[in-house]
């Protein structure tokens, strides 16, 4: 069990989830001021500041130079902060994508995604308040755990929680097994149990767990999806069919689209920013090509590429050669168009439509989905992981098993290899509660019989 | 004889004699009182000292300044390192044991030692003071009155013992000797709760009766390796075990006669191991198991009479006699002593603090089978840290209180003390949590500075430890420094892939062995193998054994986070019901002991955090 026993680092963001014009990003901790120093370059150091400093300077990843963001670092020493200990705020512009990458980079930086009420309890514990105020803190621990687990895994109910269920069911019994091999001579155990089997369908559970947590982003924070394909293919005709709305000219003159045109629409809930584009073919005419070149643009930074083929012609080696560029960037989805007058025009791997009457929409849609977050789309009731503390705990699951399955193929004995999973049964048990070795012993006696 | 000791230690068993010694060594006047002399150190089941996570208990005994490793490494008659093919962490030596010697030795080093009087009787009441919360003295059958300051009490399997075979039983704590009566009464009416345990025994059998051409040989180790860190080396005969099973007909002739078995005609009570089960009970648990194995096993060099590991029975002696003679070896064996089954009074472990000294009565230390464990190593070392203790408390020290990451007698004490146990406790490799730091190479390494600290180790052990220190690190430099040629490759077939690499980095390599390397680093030639076996297994598996020591942190950070002792669980408002209760009874220490008390939530340990980091104790 892992609660709140120490003072490393943590960082959480202190204002909602949610676009705005500035976000507060909170860290306190010892030794937090220097940690900073890998992600934050500014005019000044943060150790070197008086405490209850403004200082100027961006966030970018240790190694690289790439910036995420300009930001304002408030500085606050010892004991003078809102927790008792070292203690600084991040303002940086509050675009989900922003604040997403900078609390990805302060957790990789060694700053933990505190725990719920993690920071006021810090302050407590630091007697920054008074007794007064103990039975609030009171409050907070016991959302932290009776509520619990409700709050904590707040989106994990129904099928997910059952899930992780049976993931540290899978796990427990795998140290069962473990755990018999050690205390018992060969003769005595059955020895078939496959490790490498049962750890790696525990390890699948979880990879699905976690990308339901992408799902959960994605959800939230949208994508971008852009369509392109030659001339006339029918990609303004499937614009206006996406956006409901007759936005794009559509006609059957070549080159008609000549910039991209924007909409927002949702696809079964996921918040899809679409652009239609220029039609690609070999032109000499400088606008054309100006439009071309900004639809290329637009793929490099989009999610999905939904490419039109225009069924009635097929795909041309064209065609081919332009996906390919793009295959390892961006996820493509082929769409044949025109199916109302060449049903018979589209591959396996294509999605059939029509886009001037509508049909195949339906499919469509639950293709962008997949390709969006690797599963259909979640049920309102089937929530998902969306806080990084639970992402973590799942990764962490996830680690020690791969470093189980490893040192099973690079033959190291089991009992070494139980450490790993030690990591794995701590991580799930953070999640959802405890396993103690009791428990294991009760579940290995249960099963086996034992001699000298 | 004077009547007044500054410590009196009730009973002679493996125990008792580690806490006799302890208190008598660190210069307290100290009286052992037990029933029968010339019982002291008797094995009453096995004779083996030793195996899984036993055998690490002996060394830490050992390390910790016991006696017990010294006396096996004197008269033991085979030894084996089990699970060699297996992982650093479940490698664990055994020994079997010439017990006669065994016990006889035993005895003779109590009485050689100074400070130590042996006196034989039955101890059956304590003196108190007049609030009746702190020993004074302990009250003796034949009427005698001792006082003392600390007392600790080690009955094993004799508190109000009964045994039984069949239809027989006997007030008895062991086949031939009589239970120790009255003292349990009086501690339920000192206030402490009792309950009843069971354990079982094998019969002994007549070697020349047996054919041991139809069983297998199970030969000891070529070398025997002490398990003392003070001996260099061992020169004693090695005897072999043999192996045979039991067949369907043996099964067939338990089963049918099951109703005579007085475990399962209800006249015993108490509750049995399950990881020592009795055969009547591995047949009824276990119907699809076709065969179970026997371990015959030899009890002395000048004795005919063998141990039957494997196959404890309270059956009534004509049926054992019948279901033996179905195994195969045994078909003419003839019974010396029947197996039997053995009912006795334990203490609910709980009522002690993690020093073994009791809650309700100050100075008294209970220890041993008495706090409901089983097994000669799980006593010892028991006893051997009930008796330090008892010795802190005379002083005004601290106790000596192991962790759960540093040895298993920390697991073992933590355990007892913490959940209790409700049937007879043994100790097993997957109770410890952080088993890669408990191997049994290296307990000098963690235990020999808190014996000097004790006082129980002085120069000699400083001086070894040192040595030791510098020689892994010796060989450590070397295996750094030299990097592998082709030349080695051709030599050391392993090697291939690693040339150029240093010595040191292919030792990961699971393959690659360091006993092999010799041929072309001479000098690790002539080094003592048990020093590279250390080191190996530290270069092996050192990224596994860091990542336990950050698991180690992690925990240690709730141990650290001490409860004090006249801390008021009412007055945390928030607790829930069943976690305060229990909080109450255990008491625990720490955090991390709260948090390991069965029926406390999680919840309620972060509360607890928060009381207890504040510093105003009114609310
Ligand atoms: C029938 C039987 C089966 C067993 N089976 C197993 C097994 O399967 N596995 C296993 O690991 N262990 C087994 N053992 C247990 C093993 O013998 C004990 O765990 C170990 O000996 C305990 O050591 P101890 O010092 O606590 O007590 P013991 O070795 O029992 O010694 C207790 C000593 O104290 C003396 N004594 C007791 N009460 C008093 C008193 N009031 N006054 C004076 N002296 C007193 C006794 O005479 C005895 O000498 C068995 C023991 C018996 C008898
Ligand atoms: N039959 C049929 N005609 C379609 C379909 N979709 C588009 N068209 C026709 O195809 C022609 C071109 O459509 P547009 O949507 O303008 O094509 P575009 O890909 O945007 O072309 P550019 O902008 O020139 O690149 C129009 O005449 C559309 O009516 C369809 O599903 N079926
Ligand atoms: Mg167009």
């Amino acid at each position: 069990m892992k609660i709140f026993s120490d003072r490393e680092p943590i960082v959480a963001l202190a204002s909602p989830w949610g676009e705005s014009a500035i976000a507060v990003l909170r860290i306190s901790g010892e030794g937090s001021h220097s940690l900073l120093e890998r992600v934050f370059k500014g005019s000044k150091k943060p150790v070197n500041v008086p405490g209850h400093t403004l200082v100027r300077g961006t966030l970018c990843g240790a190694g690289t130079n790439q910036s995420i963001d300009d930001v304002l670092l408030a500085v606050y020493k010892s004991p003078a902060s809102y927790t008792g200990e070292e203690a600084a705020e991040i303002f940086c512009h509050g675009s989900l994508a922003v604040i997403k990458a900078a609390l990805e980079l302060l957790t990789v930086n060694g700053f933990r995604p505190a725990n719920p009420g993690e920071f006021t309890l810090r302050a407590f514990m630091n007697k920054k308040m008074d007794l007064t105020r103990a039975e609030a803190v009171n409050e907070i621990i016991r959302s932290r755990t009776d509520k619990a687990r409700a709050l904590a895994l707040n989106r994990l109910n129904g099928s997910i929680e059952t899930q992780i269920n049976e993931i540290k069911d899978r796990v427990t019994t795998m140290v069962s097994a473990l755990e018999v091999q050690l205390d018992y001579p060969e003769e005595e155990t059955e020895n078939d149990f496959d490790f490498i089997k049962e750890a790696g369908d525990a390890k699948q559970r979880i990879e699905r767990l976690l990308s339901t947590y992408s799902a959960g982003r994605i959800i939230q924070e949208g994508i971008s999806m852009v369509l392109a394909g030659r001339t006339n293919a029918g990609k303004s005709t499937l614009f206006n069919l996406l956006v409901k709305e007759d936005r794009a000219i559509v006609s059957d003159v070549h080159g008609t689209t000549r910039d991209y045109i924007e909409g927002a629409i949702s696809v079964e809930g996921i918040p899809v920013r679409l652009f239609d584009t220029a039609g690609l073919r070999i032109s000499e005419e400088p606008l054309e090509r100006e439009g071309m070149k900004r639809t290329r643009n637009l793929i490099s930074g989009a999610s999905i590429l939904i490419y039109i083929v225009d069924a009635t012609q097929g795909l041309t080696t064209e065609d081919e050669e332009f996906m390919a560029r793009y295959r390892d960037k961006v996820k493509i989805i082929i769409v044949y168009n025109k199916i109302d007058v060449h049903p018979e025009g589209c591959p396996e791997n294509g999605v059939p439509v029509s886009a001037l009457s509508g049909k195949g929409l339906d499919l469509l849609n639950k293709t962008i989905v997949m390709t969006a977050i690797g599963t259909s789309a979640p049920d309102a009731s089937e929530a998902v992981i969306d806080s990084i503390r639970q992402k973590e705990c799942l990764s962490n699951a996830g680690r020690g098993l791969d470093d189980f399955m490893e040192g099973i193929k690079g033959h190291m004995p089991l009992d070494v290899l139980a450490v790993c999973l030690k990591d794995t049964v701590d991580a799930l048990g953070e999640l959802t509660g405890e396993v103690t070795s009791e428990e294991i012993l009760e579940k290995m006696f249960s099963k086996f019989c034992v001699g000298k | 004889m004077t009547m007044d000791f500054d410590a009196i230690v009730i009973g002679g068993g493996h125990a008792g004699i580690e806490a006799a010694l302890a208190l008598s060594r660190l210069n307290f006047k100290t009286l052992l009182i037990t029933q029968n002399l010339d019982c002291i150190g008797k094995m009453s089941c096995n004779p083996a000292i030793g195996g899984l996570a036993k055998g690490n208990l002996v060394r830490e005994i050992d390390a910790l300044g016991g006696q017990m490793a010294r006396l096996i490494d004197a008269t033991m008659i085979q030894y084996r390192l089990l699970n060699e093919s297996k992982g650093p962490a479940v490698q664990a030596p055994r020994a079997q044991a010439d017990m006669y010697e065994y016990a006889c030795l035993a005895r003779w080093v109590m009485e050689k030692q100074a400070g130590l009087e042996l006196f034989q009787d039955t101890a059956t009441d304590f003196l108190l003071n007049s609030r009746g919360d702190e020993i004074r003295g302990v009250v003796t059958e034949r009427g005698k009155s001792f006082t003392c300051r600390t007392a600790v009490l080690t009955t094993g399997t004799f508190m109000e013992a009964k045994i039984f075979i069949g239809n027989y039983t006997a007030v008895s704590g062991r086949i031939g000797e009589p239970a120790a009566m009255g003292l349990g009464p009086n501690l339920s009416k000192m206030g402490f709760t009792l309950g009843r345990l069971k354990t079982g025994t094998p019969a002994r059998v007549l070697k020349s009766s047996l054919h041991f051409d139809r069983m297998t040989l199970q030969e000891g180790d070529k070398a025997m390796i002490p398990f003392s860190y003070f001996n260099d080396s061992i020169e004693r005969p090695s005897v072999p075990c043999h192996i045979t099973h039991t067949t369907e007909e043996t099964h067939k002739i338990i089963r049918d006669n099951i109703h005579l078995s007085p475990l399962y005609g209800g006249k015993i009570t108490g509750i049995g191991p399950r990881y020592c089960p009795s055969i009547e009970d591995k047949v009824m648990r276990f119907p699809e198991r076709q065969r179970h194995q026997v371990f015959v096993e030899p009890e002395g060099l000048q004795s005919e009479e063998m141990y039957l590991n494997g196959i404890s029975s309270s059956l009534p002696e004509d049926v054992q006699e019948k279901f033996l003679r179905t195994v195969p070896g045994f078909e003419d064996m003839v019974i010396m002593k029947p197996g039997y089954a053995v009912e006795y009074d334990y203490v609910d472990p709980t009522q002690l603090s993690p020093s073994l000294e009791t809650k309700r009565v100050q100075g008294l230390f209970i220890a041993g089978q008495t706090n409901g464990t089983s097994g000669y190593e799980e006593a010892a070392a028991q006893g051997l840290m009930a008796g330090i203790n008892a010795a802190m408390k005379m002083q005004g020290k601290e106790p000596l209180i192991l962790s759960r990451a540093e040895a298993y007698a920390g697991v073992l004490i933590d355990d007892l003390v913490t959940r209790g146990t409700k049937e007879p406790y043994r100790l097993f490799t997957s109770r410890a949590e952080y088993r890669l730091s408990l191997r049994h190479d290296a307990c000098d390494m963690r235990l020999f500075e808190k014996a000097m600290a004790v006082g129980l180790h002085g120069e000699e052990a400083a001086e070894r430890l040192k040595n030791k220190k510098n020689t892994l690190e010796e060989i450590k430099t070397l295996l750094a420094e030299r990097k592998i040629k082709t030349g080695d490759a051709q030599k050391i077939g392993q090697l291939k892939s690693h040339t150029g690499e240093s010595l040191a980095v292919a030792l990961k390599d699971p393959l690659v062995q360091i006993k092999n390397l010799g041929i072309i680093c001479d000098t690790l030639n002539g080094r003592d193998p048990r020093h590279l076996k250390q080191v190996e297994l530290d270069i092996k598996y050192e990224g596994y054994i860091k990542r336990q020591e950050e698991q180690i942190k992690r925990f240690e950070r709730l141990e650290s986070l001490k409860i004090p002792e006249e801390f008021n669980y009412d007055t945390v408002t928030g607790l829930s019901t069943e976690s305060r209760e229990k909080l109450k009874k255990i008491r625990p220490v720490s955090l991390g002991q709260a948090s390991r008390i069965s029926g406390v939530r999680p919840a309620d340990i972060s509360l607890l955090l928060v009381y207890l980091r504040n510093p105003c104790k009114q609310v």
